[in-house]
């Protein structure tokens, strides 16, 4: 007869955090990068602040607001879908999912319009380093959407409660880099 | 009926990004920049810390919300600072 397998040594500051533990490496990474970013973005501003404040005014910074308001409200969304599946509602917890991923749709909609406005100014990425870091940063932030409200879709599908607080959390991420890249890039002139 | 702690949060969210805004707007009112941008990475910091809390739900985690408050504060010190620099 063999020994019985030991169960695992507790961790309980890994089992304090909630959801999947890989989840939260991923939100990480994903913020040391956009973080090194940002840090790059003003240390080369240091180098012409006039430069950097001309071009900024380019930038459609209502329609960016806007966004904000669209990316906390369907963050709002995702997050109440896991509340509704923990009560057990999947109907309204799906419908929540759906919602947030159209709001996200709405996202990128309206950064598409900001980028063919830019393209019709004649600006593109090489117009001034201001705008290499717009595109830069705004088209990786874009690209996570696109992923965000895939994954909203799969665990709205996949609805079980584990799923769903996991494609919500990375949409967490999402909606938390922007409230950080709003500012430095639309805002702090 | 009081509203649940999400939607409090959301609420806070979104007048915190009025506040963002009116902020920048001072920029072009003649209010100094250290002033304006100080409020705007302030505020944002304000956000992402909500957002940690309660939309990812780091509430529950006092540890990991300790932690990542104390980066994400360092993390906005520094972009002030860089932001800054040039203003004096």
């Amino acid at each position: 007869m063999t020994d019985p397998v030991p169960d695992p040594a507790p961790h309980p500051l890994l089992d304090e955090l909630p959801g999947d533990l890989m989840i939260w490496v991923l939100i990480i990474s994903e913020l040391l990068v956009f973080g090194a970013g940002f840090a790059a973005f003003l240390s080369v501003r240091l180098t012409d602040p006039a430069g950097f404040a001309e071009a900024q005014t380019h930038l459609h910074r209502t329609g960016a607001a806007l966004n904000t308001i669209v990316l906390i409200t369907s963050g709002y969304l995702a997050a109440q879908a896991l509340t509704l599946r923990r009560a057990a509602r999947r109907g309204a917890a799906r419908l929540a999912l759906v919602a947030a991923a159209a709001l996200g749709a709405v996202f990128l909609v309206i950064k598409g319009i900001e980028y063919a406005d830019k393209a019709a100014q004649g600006i593109t990425y090489d117009t001034h380093p201001f705008f290499m870091f717009y595109y830069l940063l705004t088209g990786f932030h874009a690209a996570h959407v696109i992923a965000g409200i895939l994954l909203l879709l799969l665990v709205a599908w996949r609805d079980a409660p584990e799923n769903i607080e996991t494609g919500a959390a990375f949409w967490h991420m999402v909606d938390l880099v922007w409230v950080l890249l709003f500012p430095v890039i639309y805002l702090l002139a | 009926m009081r509203p649940d702690i999400l939607t409090r949060a959301w609420v806070a969210l979104i007048v915190l990004s009025g506040l963002s805004a009116v902020a920048a707007g001072l920029i072009n009112r003649g209010v100094d920049i250290r002033v304006t941008g100080t409020a705007v990475l302030l505020l944002a910091l304000i956000k992402a810390r909500i957002i940690l809390a309660h939309y990812l739900g780091l509430a529950a985690a006092p540890s990991w919300r300790r932690g990542f408050n104390l980066s994400l504060t360092l993390f906005c010190i520094l972009l002030l600072g860089l932001y800054l620099i040039p203003a004096f």
